[in-house]
């Protein structure tokens, strides 16, 4: 079979490579994924800036967020994996669970704080 | 919309040609078509062949979306070039590309060997449990049949795979397609490699990052994901033991276990296991104890003494209408002891003869007040917190008036309870 082939294939392409829609093409599962990776990252830094540079309220609701924002991620993942949630309802998750992320962050934020 | 039914439209479709290697490029084709809606991708492609660039090369084979050969990357999206209509893309330019993880044969046309050598990997063939004459059903009103849904419509146009940026980190990944046949035999009752199948799409089915980029992209609308979650549940209902199962399926090879050994193994087990057990219960009743000793001080009520403040004579003739003492003692809490030196406001009322002695601890932050004789009032410099001679808060953040000691005299001396 090998000696069939005279020409070189091209290596594989991979996601995004010579593709001037990569960032339409990402769709919300994505996203979803990506940002949870971020946020995570964020949260390291907020968290040790919050421990050194203490009572700053702009940077302790900096942590709040990215904490909510990474929590409401992390939720509708583990809804999906344990079955909780069908698959088909994974963007409705994300919107119902970031608008509850959302509230839980202004009752902690305006209210117990 | 319905008043444009066609026009002009740009197409930049990827080139690579293997005789003159590189990296590729796009060339763009500029076609008139008639109708967007009654034209799909893949009429595109015929027109640019026929019409502009003889050369250029892609996969067809049945045009009706069942054949799964046109797999590419239609505007940065997988589908099949039949089943994608130009009028469905909104873009002034569409853009052509082929399969993603794929090594590119020539243009559109990918080597689709990766995508078959891991659906081999991931045993898609049923191998029947039982030797029955009749073929075994599954009624479609069962669970399992219900669980296993369209997943069988996968007509591998490799599109999933495309699409799965982990397919591209994890080399060993299974992939989307592999997964959901893996699950469709899973699924399957009468399926006799059932713990082999599982044991090979449990190496790699944790690789999926929940990304849903195969779901989206599915031209059969198939959900790869739900198949991956729900070998991640099958895996945590059978997984433990499942390398005993594997390894206790007697080979034709293998010769049988020596008949002794068994009883020794089984006993020597036993063993073990009651010793991890002992180790368990030892380790609690240890680790409860250490743990009940270390932290049963932290809940236990502080005694209280009464702290004499001096003579209350001498305390009455002090100037002004609070005096300030001095209160030393040590305070206990749980295993720490701390000596206190702490200031108490004894608020005089020489009238009626009667003393109030005040915490001087601010109830907003727990700084200390002082008292302000010429304004007559509490004042704490911390968060300018003021209070009012009686201890009811004037101005500032607290949230309570100042606490109050108990009192009592005995033997000439003032004496306040701790706090």
């Amino acid at each position: 079979m090998a000696s069939v082939n005279k020409f070189d294939y091209r290596q594989p392409l991979h996601r995004g490579v010579l593709d001037p829609n990569r960032v339409r093409a990402t769709q919300a599962g994505m996203w979803a994924w990506l940002w949870q990776r971020i946020s995570a990252l964020a949260i390291l830094v907020f968290l040790v800036l919050h421990l050194t540079l203490t009572y700053r309220p702009l940077l302790q609701f900096c942590l709040l967020f990215t904490v909510s924002f990474h929590a409401v991620l992390g939720l509708r993942v583990i809804l999906i994996d344990f079955g909780l949630v069908h698959v088909r309802y994974q963007k409705a998750l994300l919107a119902g669970l970031s608008v509850l992320g959302l509230v839980m962050l202004a009752i902690v934020w305006f209210g117990i704080y | 919309m319905t008043d444009v039914k066609g026009g002009q439209k740009t197409f930049k479709v990827f080139r690579y040609d293997p005789a003159k290697g590189g990296q590729g490029h796009f060339d763009t084709f500029v076609l008139d078509i008639e109708d967007y809606y009654a034209t799909t991708i893949l009429d595109v492609l015929f027109r640019i062949q026929r019409e502009q660039d003889q050369s250029l090369a892609f996969r067809y084979a049945c045009r009706v979306a069942m054949c799964g050969s046109c797999g590419m990357v239609i505007n940065g999206k997988e589908g099949l070039a039949c089943k994608n209509v130009v009028g469905d893309l909104r873009t002034d330019v569409i853009t052509l590309r082929p399969l993603n993880h794929f090594p590119v044969v020539k243009d559109l046309t990918v080597d689709m060997e990766p995508f078959f050598k891991k659906y081999e990997d991931s045993m898609p063939y049923f191998e029947p449990a039982q030797e029955l004459q009749e073929p075994a059903v599954v009624r479609p009103d069962t669970w399992e049949r219900k669980a296993i849904d369209m997943a069988t419509d996968c007509i591998a146009c490799g599109c999933c795979v495309s699409s799965c940026t982990m397919a591209f980190w994890h080399k060993d990944y299974l992939g989307p397609a592999g997964l959901n046949r893996s699950m469709t035999l899973l699924a399957d009752s009468r399926d006799g490699l059932h713990d082999e199948r599982l044991a090979a799409a449990m190496e790699s089915c944790y690789n999926c990052r929940l990304e849903f980029n195969c779901t989206e992209v599915c031209p059969k609308n198939i959900s790869p994901t739900r198949a991956i979650k729900y070998i991640h549940r099958m895996a945590v209902r059978q997984g433990p033991g499942l390398a005993d199962r594997l390894t206790s399926t007697p080979e034709p090879k293998a010769l049988p276990a020596p008949e002794p050994l068994t009883p020794a193994m089984s006993r020597r087990r036993f063993l073990s296991r009651s010793a991890i057990g002992l180790g368990a219960v030892a380790g609690v009743a240890i680790g409860g104890m250490v743990t009940v000793s270390a932290i049963s001080a932290a809940f236990k009520e502080p005694e209280r003494k009464w702290v004499s403040l001096g003579p209350l004579e001498k305390i009455m003739d002090s100037p002004g209408e609070v005096a300030t003492i001095y209160a030393n003692y040590q305070l206990a809490d749980g295993f720490y002891k701390r000596d206190e030196h702490k200031p108490v406001l004894v608020s005089l009322n020489r009238e009626k003869n009667r003393i109030i002695a005040f915490n001087s601890r601010c109830t907003h932050l727990g700084c200390t007040v002082h008292w302000d004789e010429k304004k007559k009032l509490f004042m704490c410099a911390c968060h300018g917190g003021t209070f009012f001679p009686d201890g009811v808060v004037k101005s500032g953040p607290p949230p309570r008036p100042l606490e109050r000691y108990k009192t009592q005299v005995k033997n000439g001396n003032l004496l306040v309870l701790e706090a």
